[in-house]
Protein backbone atom coordinates (compact mmCIF):
# COMPACT_ATOMS: atom_id res chain seq x y z
CA UNK A 1 0.00 0.00 0.00
CA UNK A 2 2.37 2.49 0.85
CA UNK A 3 6.39 2.12 -1.05
CA UNK A 4 9.02 4.23 0.57
CA UNK A 5 12.01 4.35 -1.23
CA UNK A 6 15.45 5.78 -0.61
CA UNK A 7 13.30 8.94 0.99
CA UNK A 8 15.71 12.06 1.50
CA UNK A 9 14.64 15.53 3.40
CA UNK A 10 16.96 17.96 3.92
CA UNK A 11 16.07 20.86 5.90
CA UNK A 12 18.19 23.93 5.58
CA UNK A 13 18.69 27.41 7.45
CA UNK A 14 20.34 29.95 9.18
CA UNK A 15 23.65 27.95 7.88
CA UNK A 16 22.82 24.48 9.21
CA UNK A 17 21.54 21.75 7.23
CA UNK A 18 19.02 18.59 8.70
CA UNK A 19 18.75 15.62 7.42
CA UNK A 20 15.64 15.02 8.95
CA UNK A 21 14.68 11.87 6.74
CA UNK A 22 18.00 10.65 6.08
CA UNK A 23 17.63 7.53 3.20
CA UNK A 24 14.68 5.83 4.29
CA UNK A 25 13.55 2.36 2.15
CA UNK A 26 10.39 0.49 4.09
CA UNK A 27 7.01 -0.18 3.02
CA UNK A 28 3.41 -1.10 4.65
CA UNK A 29 1.37 -3.52 2.91
CA UNK A 30 -2.34 -3.38 2.84
CA UNK A 31 -3.99 -3.92 6.79
CA UNK A 32 -1.20 -3.55 7.97
CA UNK A 33 -0.18 -1.48 11.23
CA UNK A 34 3.46 0.09 11.47
CA UNK A 35 4.40 1.94 14.09
CA UNK A 36 7.18 4.57 14.18
CA UNK A 37 9.32 5.55 17.37
CA UNK A 38 12.42 7.23 17.79
CA UNK A 39 13.85 10.11 20.40
CA UNK A 40 12.89 13.31 19.70
CA UNK A 41 14.15 15.07 16.22
CA UNK A 42 14.92 11.92 14.64
CA UNK A 43 12.50 12.81 11.84
CA UNK A 44 9.37 10.72 12.81
CA UNK A 45 7.03 13.42 11.99
CA UNK A 46 8.98 14.87 8.72
CA UNK A 47 8.85 10.91 7.09
CA UNK A 48 5.14 11.25 8.03
CA UNK A 49 4.76 14.22 6.72
CA UNK A 50 6.62 13.01 3.57
CA UNK A 51 3.81 10.18 2.89
CA UNK A 52 0.88 12.40 2.06
CA UNK A 53 3.28 15.19 0.51
CA UNK A 54 2.93 17.72 3.51
CA UNK A 55 6.27 18.60 3.12
CA UNK A 56 8.16 18.25 -0.28
CA UNK A 57 10.93 15.65 -0.38
CA UNK A 58 14.36 16.22 -1.99
CA UNK A 59 15.19 12.87 -2.97
CA UNK A 60 13.84 9.08 -2.94
CA UNK A 61 10.49 7.91 -4.11
CA UNK A 62 7.15 7.65 -2.42
CA UNK A 63 4.47 5.13 -3.75
CA UNK A 64 0.82 5.18 -2.04
CA UNK A 65 -1.52 2.25 -4.22
CA UNK A 66 0.50 2.80 -6.45
CA UNK A 67 0.65 6.07 -7.79
CA UNK A 68 4.11 7.90 -7.56
CA UNK A 69 3.46 10.99 -5.21
CA UNK A 70 5.74 13.23 -6.55
CA UNK A 71 5.43 12.07 -10.24
CA UNK A 72 4.93 14.93 -13.05
CA UNK A 73 1.17 13.86 -13.70
CA UNK A 74 0.21 12.87 -10.17
CA UNK A 75 -2.54 15.36 -8.90
CA UNK A 76 -1.45 15.72 -5.34
CA UNK A 77 -4.76 16.33 -4.18
CA UNK A 78 -6.22 13.19 -5.83
CA UNK A 79 -3.68 11.07 -3.91
CA UNK A 80 -4.36 12.94 -0.43
CA UNK A 81 -8.28 12.23 -0.35
CA UNK A 82 -6.73 8.39 -0.15
CA UNK A 83 -4.22 9.34 2.85
CA UNK A 84 -5.91 10.71 6.46
CA UNK A 85 -4.00 12.32 8.41
CA UNK A 86 -4.46 13.00 12.26
CA UNK A 87 -1.75 15.58 13.90
CA UNK A 88 -0.88 16.10 17.64
CA UNK A 89 -3.02 19.09 18.14
CA UNK A 90 -6.02 17.99 15.98
CA UNK A 91 -6.27 20.92 14.21
CA UNK A 92 -10.30 21.39 13.69
CA UNK A 93 -11.17 23.69 12.36
CA UNK A 94 -12.92 26.13 14.80
CA UNK A 95 -15.26 28.37 12.84
CA UNK A 96 -17.15 25.10 11.85
CA UNK A 97 -19.45 22.77 14.05
CA UNK A 98 -18.11 19.45 15.34
CA UNK A 99 -20.95 17.81 12.25
CA UNK A 100 -19.48 20.65 9.73
CA UNK A 101 -15.79 19.82 10.57
CA UNK A 102 -16.86 15.75 9.28
CA UNK A 103 -19.16 17.04 6.31
CA UNK A 104 -16.58 19.81 4.80
CA UNK A 105 -14.68 17.84 2.87
CA UNK A 106 -17.06 15.20 1.96
CA UNK A 107 -19.03 18.37 0.10
CA UNK A 108 -16.16 20.04 -1.48
CA UNK A 109 -13.42 17.32 -2.07
CA UNK A 110 -16.13 14.14 -2.81
CA UNK A 111 -18.73 16.36 -4.25
CA UNK A 112 -20.97 14.49 -2.02
CA UNK A 113 -24.77 15.20 -1.83
CA UNK A 114 -25.50 17.36 1.34
CA UNK A 115 -27.75 14.36 3.01
CA UNK A 116 -25.19 11.60 1.79
CA UNK A 117 -22.55 13.71 3.56
CA UNK A 118 -24.72 13.95 6.93
CA UNK A 119 -25.36 10.70 7.57
CA UNK A 120 -21.58 9.42 7.09
CA UNK A 121 -20.73 12.03 9.57
CA UNK A 122 -23.13 11.19 11.86
CA UNK A 123 -22.25 7.60 11.67
CA UNK A 124 -18.45 8.35 11.96
CA UNK A 125 -19.47 10.24 14.77
CA UNK A 126 -21.46 7.85 16.51
CA UNK A 127 -18.90 5.32 15.77
CA UNK A 128 -16.07 7.15 17.78
CA UNK A 129 -18.92 7.79 20.21
CA UNK A 130 -19.54 11.18 19.89
CA UNK A 131 -22.66 11.99 18.17
CA UNK A 132 -24.04 14.02 20.67
CA UNK A 133 -21.87 16.60 20.21
CA UNK A 134 -22.25 16.84 16.95
CA UNK A 135 -23.85 20.40 16.87
CA UNK A 136 -21.03 22.05 19.04
CA UNK A 137 -18.27 23.85 17.94
CA UNK A 138 -14.90 22.18 18.75
CA UNK A 139 -13.57 24.66 21.25
CA UNK A 140 -16.32 22.99 23.98
CA UNK A 141 -14.95 19.67 23.82
CA UNK A 142 -11.99 18.39 25.34
CA UNK A 143 -8.79 17.28 24.00
CA UNK A 144 -9.60 13.65 23.96
CA UNK A 145 -13.28 14.27 22.26
CA UNK A 146 -11.38 17.22 19.64
CA UNK A 147 -8.67 14.26 18.77
CA UNK A 148 -11.95 11.38 17.91
CA UNK A 149 -13.20 13.83 16.22
CA UNK A 150 -10.49 14.46 13.73
CA UNK A 151 -10.24 10.79 13.63
CA UNK A 152 -14.19 10.89 12.34
CA UNK A 153 -12.94 13.74 10.12
CA UNK A 154 -10.37 12.06 8.42
CA UNK A 155 -12.11 8.52 8.19
CA UNK A 156 -14.98 10.62 6.58
CA UNK A 157 -13.02 10.37 2.97
CA UNK A 158 -12.48 7.61 3.23
CA UNK A 159 -8.96 6.49 3.10
CA UNK A 160 -6.95 3.84 2.23
CA UNK A 161 -4.31 4.73 4.49
CA UNK A 162 -4.50 6.73 7.50
CA UNK A 163 -1.04 8.70 9.69
CA UNK A 164 -1.30 9.22 12.83
CA UNK A 165 1.28 11.85 14.59
CA UNK A 166 1.51 11.58 18.39
CA UNK A 167 -2.42 11.33 18.22
CA UNK A 168 -2.32 11.37 22.26
CA UNK A 169 0.95 13.30 22.81
CA UNK A 170 -1.14 16.23 23.66
CA UNK A 171 -3.90 14.67 25.78
CA UNK A 172 -4.01 14.47 29.66
CA UNK A 173 -3.62 10.87 30.68
CA UNK A 174 -7.14 9.60 31.44
CA UNK A 175 -8.16 10.58 27.85
CA UNK A 176 -5.54 8.91 25.92
CA UNK A 177 -7.25 5.53 26.40
CA UNK A 178 -10.64 6.54 24.63
CA UNK A 179 -8.49 7.90 21.44
CA UNK A 180 -5.96 4.58 21.52
CA UNK A 181 -9.42 2.39 21.56
CA UNK A 182 -10.61 4.05 18.52
CA UNK A 183 -7.44 3.51 16.61
CA UNK A 184 -7.31 -0.23 17.79
CA UNK A 185 -10.73 -0.84 16.83
CA UNK A 186 -9.40 0.95 13.13
CA UNK A 187 -6.72 -1.19 13.38
CA UNK A 188 -8.61 -4.57 14.26
CA UNK A 189 -11.11 -3.48 11.03
CA UNK A 190 -7.94 -3.79 8.64
CA UNK A 191 -7.15 -0.47 7.80
CA UNK A 192 -3.45 0.43 6.68
CA UNK A 193 -2.22 2.93 9.55
CA UNK A 194 1.42 4.12 10.14
CA UNK A 195 1.58 5.59 13.58
CA UNK A 196 4.03 7.80 15.48
CA UNK A 197 3.60 7.68 19.38
CA UNK A 198 5.07 6.66 22.55
CA UNK A 199 2.60 4.84 23.91
CA UNK A 200 4.95 1.66 23.84
CA UNK A 201 1.37 -0.52 25.14
CA UNK A 202 -0.19 0.50 21.92
CA UNK A 203 2.86 -0.81 20.06
CA UNK A 204 3.07 -3.88 21.32
CA UNK A 205 -0.52 -4.72 21.21
CA UNK A 206 -1.50 -3.45 17.80
CA UNK A 207 1.93 -2.89 15.56
CA UNK A 208 2.90 -5.55 13.69
CA UNK A 209 5.86 -4.08 13.04
CA UNK A 210 7.76 -1.65 14.88
CA UNK A 211 10.29 0.89 13.19
CA UNK A 212 12.92 2.57 15.45
CA UNK A 213 13.95 6.28 13.83
CA UNK A 214 17.25 8.11 15.03
CA UNK A 215 18.63 11.18 13.35
CA UNK A 216 16.62 10.66 9.70
CA UNK A 217 17.34 6.94 9.83
CA UNK A 218 15.17 3.93 10.08
CA UNK A 219 17.82 1.87 12.50
CA UNK A 220 15.58 -0.77 13.45
CA UNK A 221 12.89 -2.81 11.73
CA UNK A 222 10.71 -5.58 13.23
CA UNK A 223 7.56 -7.61 14.92
CA UNK A 224 7.12 -5.53 18.01
CA UNK A 225 7.58 -8.92 20.27
CA UNK A 226 11.32 -8.85 18.33
CA UNK A 227 11.63 -5.51 19.15
CA UNK A 228 11.26 -4.46 22.85
CA UNK A 229 12.63 -7.89 24.21
CA UNK A 230 15.38 -8.13 22.04
CA UNK A 231 16.05 -4.78 19.90
CA UNK A 232 19.78 -5.25 18.15
CA UNK A 233 20.63 -1.85 17.89
CA UNK A 234 22.63 -0.21 20.66
CA UNK A 235 20.61 3.11 20.49
CA UNK A 236 17.32 1.52 20.29
CA UNK A 237 18.48 -0.37 23.87
CA UNK A 238 19.07 2.89 24.92
CA UNK A 239 15.69 4.66 23.84
CA UNK A 240 14.17 1.71 25.35
CA UNK A 241 15.57 1.51 28.72
CA UNK A 242 14.45 5.51 29.42
CA UNK A 243 10.97 5.05 28.02
CA UNK A 244 10.12 1.56 29.52
CA UNK B 1 -7.25 41.42 43.35
CA UNK B 2 -10.17 39.92 45.48
CA UNK B 3 -11.23 43.25 46.66
CA UNK B 4 -12.58 46.10 44.52
CA UNK B 5 -11.77 49.66 45.88
CA UNK B 6 -15.36 51.03 44.67
CA UNK B 7 -15.14 53.64 47.21
CA UNK B 8 -12.32 55.51 45.55
CA UNK B 9 -14.12 55.81 42.23
CA UNK B 10 -16.34 58.74 43.05
CA UNK B 11 -13.98 61.48 43.31
CA UNK B 12 -11.94 61.19 39.90
CA UNK B 13 -15.75 60.95 38.59
CA UNK B 14 -16.47 64.10 40.17
CA UNK B 15 -13.05 65.39 38.61
CA UNK B 16 -14.45 64.24 35.18
CA UNK B 17 -17.64 66.15 35.71
CA UNK B 18 -15.68 69.82 36.85
CA UNK B 19 -13.33 69.30 33.91
CA UNK B 20 -16.13 69.22 31.37
CA UNK B 21 -17.91 71.91 33.00
CA UNK B 22 -14.88 74.25 32.86
CA UNK B 23 -14.37 72.80 28.94
CA UNK B 24 -17.93 74.31 28.50
CA UNK B 25 -17.84 77.61 30.19
CA UNK B 26 -14.17 77.98 28.29
CA UNK B 27 -15.56 77.82 25.35
CA UNK B 28 -19.01 80.01 26.05
CA UNK B 29 -16.51 82.53 27.53
CA UNK B 30 -14.20 82.23 24.26
CA UNK B 31 -16.94 82.69 21.97
CA UNK B 32 -18.37 85.55 24.37
CA UNK B 33 -15.25 87.24 23.52
CA UNK B 34 -14.92 87.24 19.96
CA UNK B 35 -19.04 88.74 19.96
CA UNK B 36 -19.85 86.00 17.83
CA UNK B 37 -23.61 85.90 17.56
CA UNK B 38 -25.35 81.95 17.55
CA UNK B 39 -27.79 81.76 14.98
CA UNK B 40 -28.60 78.24 15.48
CA UNK B 41 -32.44 78.48 14.43
CA UNK B 42 -30.78 78.72 10.48
CA UNK B 43 -29.42 75.19 10.74
CA UNK B 44 -32.49 73.63 10.20
CA UNK B 45 -33.14 74.63 7.09
CA UNK B 46 -30.14 73.20 5.31
CA UNK B 47 -30.96 69.56 6.44
CA UNK B 48 -34.83 70.38 4.95
CA UNK B 49 -36.79 73.05 3.90
CA UNK B 50 -40.56 73.24 2.64
CA UNK B 51 -40.55 75.29 -0.63
CA UNK B 52 -42.91 78.38 -0.53
CA UNK B 53 -45.88 78.65 -3.50
CA UNK B 54 -46.14 82.28 -4.09
CA UNK B 55 -49.79 83.86 -4.99
CA UNK B 56 -50.42 86.58 -6.87
CA UNK B 57 -53.43 88.08 -7.74
CA UNK B 58 -54.47 87.28 -11.30
CA UNK B 59 -55.88 90.54 -12.19
CA UNK B 60 -55.86 94.29 -11.16
CA UNK B 61 -59.05 94.56 -8.34
CA UNK B 62 -59.63 95.41 -4.68
CA UNK B 63 -59.69 93.20 -1.83
CA UNK B 64 -63.19 92.50 -0.76
CA UNK B 65 -62.55 89.95 2.00
CA UNK B 66 -59.68 88.23 4.22
CA UNK B 67 -60.88 85.51 6.27
CA UNK B 68 -58.10 84.19 8.28
CA UNK B 69 -59.32 80.59 9.40
CA UNK B 70 -56.64 79.75 12.10
CA UNK B 71 -52.90 79.56 9.56
CA UNK B 72 -54.95 79.67 6.33
CA UNK B 73 -56.63 83.04 4.89
CA UNK B 74 -58.89 83.17 2.34
CA UNK B 75 -58.50 86.42 0.51
CA UNK B 76 -61.51 87.53 -1.61
CA UNK B 77 -60.93 89.61 -4.84
CA UNK B 78 -62.78 91.82 -6.52
CA UNK B 79 -61.70 92.36 -10.19
CA UNK B 80 -61.75 96.25 -11.11
CA UNK B 81 -64.34 96.48 -14.24
CA UNK B 82 -66.34 94.51 -12.67
CA UNK B 83 -67.09 90.64 -12.71
CA UNK B 84 -66.56 87.08 -10.70
CA UNK B 85 -64.48 88.00 -7.58
CA UNK B 86 -61.56 85.11 -7.17
CA UNK B 87 -60.67 82.98 -3.44
CA UNK B 88 -56.88 82.82 -3.01
CA UNK B 89 -55.86 80.78 -0.15
CA UNK B 90 -52.67 82.06 1.41
CA UNK B 91 -50.79 81.17 4.35
CA UNK B 92 -51.92 83.33 7.05
CA UNK B 93 -47.68 83.96 8.17
CA UNK B 94 -47.16 85.01 4.67
CA UNK B 95 -50.04 87.29 4.06
CA UNK B 96 -49.28 90.52 2.53
CA UNK B 97 -52.66 92.84 2.21
CA UNK B 98 -55.47 93.92 4.37
CA UNK B 99 -59.33 94.47 3.79
CA UNK B 100 -59.83 97.08 1.00
CA UNK B 101 -55.94 97.22 -0.28
CA UNK B 102 -55.87 97.65 -4.39
CA UNK B 103 -53.84 95.34 -5.91
CA UNK B 104 -52.41 95.06 -9.06
CA UNK B 105 -52.00 92.15 -11.99
CA UNK B 106 -49.28 89.77 -10.85
CA UNK B 107 -48.86 91.70 -7.40
CA UNK B 108 -48.15 89.06 -4.68
CA UNK B 109 -51.01 88.16 -2.21
CA UNK B 110 -49.24 85.59 -0.16
CA UNK B 111 -47.87 82.05 -0.30
CA UNK B 112 -48.76 78.84 0.06
CA UNK B 113 -46.65 75.80 1.37
CA UNK B 114 -44.86 73.77 -1.19
CA UNK B 115 -43.52 70.37 -0.86
CA UNK B 116 -40.35 69.20 1.05
CA UNK B 117 -37.21 70.21 0.07
CA UNK B 118 -33.89 68.39 0.72
CA UNK B 119 -31.84 70.66 2.09
CA UNK B 120 -27.97 70.82 1.03
CA UNK B 121 -26.68 69.45 4.16
CA UNK B 122 -28.78 66.35 3.88
CA UNK B 123 -27.55 65.93 -0.20
CA UNK B 124 -23.48 66.47 1.65
CA UNK B 125 -24.20 63.61 3.70
CA UNK B 126 -26.02 61.39 1.15
CA UNK B 127 -22.91 61.87 -1.26
CA UNK B 128 -20.37 61.34 1.96
CA UNK B 129 -21.99 58.21 2.79
CA UNK B 130 -22.37 56.76 -0.55
CA UNK B 131 -18.67 57.76 -2.25
CA UNK B 132 -17.54 56.06 1.47
CA UNK B 133 -19.71 52.96 0.82
CA UNK B 134 -18.35 52.41 -2.94
CA UNK B 135 -15.23 53.00 -2.52
CA UNK B 136 -14.46 50.59 0.58
CA UNK B 137 -16.74 47.99 -1.26
CA UNK B 138 -13.78 48.21 -4.06
CA UNK B 139 -11.18 49.27 -1.47
CA UNK B 140 -12.43 45.79 -0.37
CA UNK B 141 -11.81 43.78 -3.26
CA UNK B 142 -8.56 45.46 -4.51
CA UNK B 143 -7.13 44.50 -0.54
CA UNK B 144 -8.42 41.19 -0.70
CA UNK B 145 -6.71 40.29 -4.33
CA UNK B 146 -3.44 42.32 -3.37
CA UNK B 147 -3.24 41.01 -0.33
CA UNK B 148 -3.45 37.63 -1.67
CA UNK B 149 -0.78 38.66 -4.15
CA UNK B 150 1.22 39.73 -1.68
CA UNK B 151 1.61 36.03 0.39
CA UNK B 152 1.63 34.30 -3.28
CA UNK B 153 5.05 32.45 -4.60
CA UNK B 154 4.91 34.25 -7.35
CA UNK B 155 7.64 36.66 -7.86
CA UNK B 156 5.91 39.38 -10.19
CA UNK B 157 2.27 38.89 -8.18
CA UNK B 158 4.32 40.00 -5.10
CA UNK B 159 5.89 42.67 -6.45
CA UNK B 160 3.64 44.52 -8.19
CA UNK B 161 1.46 44.51 -4.76
CA UNK B 162 4.31 45.38 -2.68
CA UNK B 163 4.87 48.35 -5.18
CA UNK B 164 1.60 49.28 -4.87
CA UNK B 165 1.53 49.21 -1.16
CA UNK B 166 3.90 51.04 -0.60
CA UNK B 167 3.22 53.91 -3.28
CA UNK B 168 0.04 54.44 -1.59
CA UNK B 169 0.90 54.22 2.03
CA UNK B 170 4.12 56.87 1.27
CA UNK B 171 2.32 59.91 -0.50
CA UNK B 172 -0.59 61.63 1.27
CA UNK B 173 -4.03 60.95 0.40
CA UNK B 174 -4.84 64.37 -0.65
CA UNK B 175 -1.72 64.45 -3.67
CA UNK B 176 -3.22 60.88 -4.81
CA UNK B 177 -6.51 62.34 -5.51
CA UNK B 178 -5.17 65.40 -7.08
CA UNK B 179 -3.25 62.70 -8.98
CA UNK B 180 -6.59 60.77 -9.89
CA UNK B 181 -8.13 63.34 -11.14
CA UNK B 182 -5.59 65.81 -13.08
CA UNK B 183 -3.95 62.99 -14.76
CA UNK B 184 -5.36 59.66 -14.94
CA UNK B 185 -8.68 61.43 -15.36
CA UNK B 186 -8.00 63.57 -17.84
CA UNK B 187 -6.19 60.53 -19.51
CA UNK B 188 -9.06 58.87 -18.99
CA UNK B 189 -11.36 60.88 -19.32
CA UNK B 190 -12.85 60.62 -15.83
CA UNK B 191 -16.09 61.59 -14.02
CA UNK B 192 -14.67 63.53 -11.16
CA UNK B 193 -17.00 61.30 -9.25
CA UNK B 194 -15.65 58.02 -11.01
CA UNK B 195 -12.06 59.91 -9.99
CA UNK B 196 -13.00 60.43 -6.41
CA UNK B 197 -13.98 56.85 -5.42
CA UNK B 198 -11.23 55.64 -7.77
CA UNK B 199 -8.54 57.36 -5.73
CA UNK B 200 -10.62 56.31 -2.83
CA UNK B 201 -10.68 52.58 -2.75
CA UNK B 202 -7.05 53.06 -4.07
CA UNK B 203 -5.99 54.07 -1.32
CA UNK B 204 -8.08 51.58 1.42
CA UNK B 205 -6.96 48.79 -1.03
CA UNK B 206 -3.39 49.35 0.52
CA UNK B 207 -3.80 49.44 3.77
CA UNK B 208 -7.00 46.97 3.88
CA UNK B 209 -4.05 44.54 1.77
CA UNK B 210 -1.99 44.71 4.97
CA UNK B 211 -4.36 43.97 7.02
CA UNK B 212 -5.70 41.23 5.36
CA UNK B 213 -2.22 39.55 4.56
CA UNK B 214 -1.73 39.89 8.42
CA UNK B 215 -5.38 38.35 8.95
CA UNK B 216 -3.99 35.42 6.85
CA UNK B 217 -0.94 34.77 8.23
CA UNK B 218 -1.80 34.57 12.11
CA UNK B 219 -4.09 31.52 11.31
CA UNK B 220 -2.10 28.94 12.52
CA UNK B 221 -0.46 26.52 9.76
CA UNK B 222 -2.21 23.27 11.25
CA UNK B 223 -5.57 24.39 9.59
CA UNK B 224 -4.50 24.64 6.18
CA UNK B 225 -1.92 21.48 6.99
CA UNK B 226 -5.68 20.12 7.90
CA UNK B 227 -7.39 21.41 4.82
CA UNK B 228 -4.85 19.96 2.54
CA UNK B 229 -4.61 16.64 4.11
CA UNK B 230 -7.96 16.04 3.46
CA UNK B 231 -7.72 16.53 -0.22
CA UNK B 232 -8.59 20.43 -0.45
CA UNK B 233 -6.89 22.40 -3.04
CA UNK B 234 -5.41 25.48 -2.57
CA UNK B 235 -7.87 27.78 -3.52
CA UNK B 236 -10.59 25.64 -1.88
CA UNK B 237 -8.48 25.64 1.38
CA UNK B 238 -8.46 29.46 1.09
CA UNK B 239 -12.11 29.80 0.85
CA UNK B 240 -13.04 27.37 3.17
CA UNK B 241 -10.96 27.54 5.92
CA UNK B 242 -8.29 30.46 6.18
CA UNK B 243 -10.39 33.63 5.00
CA UNK B 244 -13.63 32.73 7.34
CA UNK B 245 -11.03 32.42 10.26
CA UNK B 246 -8.83 34.96 9.01
CA UNK B 247 -12.14 37.74 8.17
CA UNK B 248 -13.26 37.27 11.86
CA UNK B 249 -9.54 38.26 12.81
CA UNK B 250 -9.17 41.33 10.51
CA UNK B 251 -12.98 42.95 11.85
CA UNK B 252 -11.75 45.53 14.03
CA UNK B 253 -8.83 46.75 12.54
CA UNK B 254 -10.80 46.55 8.97
CA UNK B 255 -13.72 48.08 10.76
CA UNK B 256 -11.19 51.13 12.08
CA UNK B 257 -9.77 51.47 7.88
CA UNK B 258 -13.71 52.15 7.12
CA UNK B 259 -14.16 54.70 9.93
CA UNK B 260 -11.23 56.23 8.76
CA UNK B 261 -12.44 56.19 5.18
CA UNK B 262 -15.72 57.98 6.14
CA UNK B 263 -13.39 60.77 7.31
CA UNK B 264 -10.83 60.59 4.57
CA UNK B 265 -13.36 60.57 2.02
CA UNK B 266 -13.93 64.89 3.06
CA UNK B 267 -10.74 65.21 0.96
CA UNK B 268 -12.78 64.89 -2.85
CA UNK B 269 -14.25 67.94 -1.64
CA UNK B 270 -10.84 69.77 -3.17
CA UNK B 271 -11.87 68.42 -6.88
CA UNK B 272 -15.30 69.77 -6.75
CA UNK B 273 -17.71 67.19 -5.17
CA UNK B 274 -20.34 68.37 -3.02
CA UNK B 275 -19.92 65.57 -0.16
CA UNK B 276 -20.79 66.65 3.28
CA UNK B 277 -17.54 69.09 3.94
CA UNK B 278 -17.96 71.05 0.55
CA UNK B 279 -21.42 71.76 1.27
CA UNK B 280 -20.41 72.82 4.20
CA UNK B 281 -18.34 75.16 2.75
CA UNK B 282 -20.60 76.21 0.07
CA UNK B 283 -23.94 77.07 2.66
CA UNK B 284 -21.67 79.17 4.82
CA UNK B 285 -20.84 81.63 2.52
CA UNK B 286 -24.38 82.39 1.85
CA UNK B 287 -25.32 81.74 5.55
CA UNK B 288 -22.35 83.46 7.56
CA UNK B 289 -23.19 80.89 10.02
CA UNK B 290 -19.71 79.71 10.05
CA UNK B 291 -19.40 77.80 13.56
CA UNK B 292 -22.82 76.51 14.12
CA UNK B 293 -22.41 74.86 10.55
CA UNK B 294 -18.80 73.59 10.78
CA UNK B 295 -20.35 71.90 14.60
CA UNK B 296 -23.01 70.28 13.06
CA UNK B 297 -21.00 68.60 10.24
CA UNK B 298 -18.83 67.24 12.74
CA UNK B 299 -21.76 66.23 14.61
CA UNK B 300 -22.72 64.47 11.06
CA UNK B 301 -19.43 63.17 10.57
CA UNK B 302 -19.61 61.53 14.35
CA UNK B 303 -23.12 60.47 14.37
CA UNK B 304 -22.06 58.08 10.87
CA UNK B 305 -18.57 56.68 12.09
CA UNK B 306 -20.50 56.18 15.34
CA UNK B 307 -22.96 54.42 13.75
CA UNK B 308 -20.64 52.35 11.62
CA UNK B 309 -18.81 51.33 14.40
CA UNK B 310 -21.70 50.16 16.33
CA UNK B 311 -22.54 47.83 13.59
CA UNK B 312 -19.38 46.11 12.90
CA UNK B 313 -19.34 45.58 16.73
CA UNK B 314 -22.47 43.77 16.74
CA UNK B 315 -21.01 41.98 13.19
CA UNK B 316 -18.38 40.95 15.41
CA UNK B 317 -20.10 39.84 18.55
CA UNK B 318 -22.02 37.33 15.69
CA UNK B 319 -18.74 35.95 14.41
CA UNK B 320 -17.79 35.16 17.62
CA UNK B 321 -20.31 32.45 18.08
CA UNK B 322 -17.99 29.62 17.96
CA UNK B 323 -15.13 31.14 20.39
N1 LIG C 1 10.27 23.29 9.07
C1 LIG C 1 11.48 22.94 9.52
N2 LIG C 1 12.56 23.72 9.27
C2 LIG C 1 13.78 23.37 9.69
N3 LIG C 1 14.05 22.25 10.38
C3 LIG C 1 13.03 21.42 10.68
C4 LIG C 1 11.69 21.73 10.26
N4 LIG C 1 10.89 20.74 10.69
C5 LIG C 1 11.65 19.86 11.34
N5 LIG C 1 12.94 20.26 11.33
C6 LIG C 1 14.09 19.53 11.90
O1 LIG C 1 14.06 18.23 11.39
C7 LIG C 1 14.38 17.31 12.40
C8 LIG C 1 13.31 16.27 12.51
O2 LIG C 1 12.15 16.88 13.01
P1 LIG C 1 10.83 16.08 13.29
O3 LIG C 1 9.80 17.06 13.71
O4 LIG C 1 10.51 15.23 12.12
O5 LIG C 1 11.20 15.17 14.53
P2 LIG C 1 10.29 14.20 15.38
O6 LIG C 1 10.98 12.88 15.39
O7 LIG C 1 8.91 14.26 14.93
O8 LIG C 1 10.42 14.84 16.82
P3 LIG C 1 9.31 14.94 17.98
O9 LIG C 1 9.29 13.60 18.66
O10 LIG C 1 9.86 16.01 18.88
O11 LIG C 1 8.04 15.33 17.34
C9 LIG C 1 14.61 18.09 13.67
O12 LIG C 1 15.98 18.28 13.84
C10 LIG C 1 13.93 19.40 13.41
O13 LIG C 1 14.61 20.43 14.06
MG1 LIG D 1 7.02 15.04 15.72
Amino acid sequence: MIKVNKLIKIFEGRGQIVRAVDDVSTQVAKAEVVVIIGPSGSGKSTFLRCLNGLEEFDDGQVIIDGIDIAGSKTNLNAVRREVGMVFQHFNLFPHKTVLENVTLAQRVVRKRKATEAHDKAMALLTKVGIAEKANEYPSRLSGGQQQRVAIARALAMDPKVMLFDEPTSALDPEMVGEVLDVMKQLAREGMTMAVVTHEMGFAREVAHRVLFMDAGKVLEDAPPAEFFTAPKEPRAQAFLKQVL
Amino acid sequence: MALKHSSAQWPWQGLLVLILLGLTIGLWIATKRVNYEWRWERIPQYFAYQEQDLQTAPFAGTVIKVNANGDTSQVTLQPQPGGQPAVITVETATLKVTDGAQVNADEEIGAQRGSWQVGPLTQGLWVTIWISFISGFFGLIIGLITGLCRISKNPALRGLSVLYIELIRGTPLLVQIFIFYFFIGTVLHLDRIVAGIGALALFVGAYTAEIIRAGIQSIPKGQSEAARSLGMSAAETMTHIVLPQAFKRVLPPLAGQFISLIKDSSLVSVIAITDLTKSGREIITSSFATFEIWFTVALLYLVVTSVLSQLLFWLERRFARSD
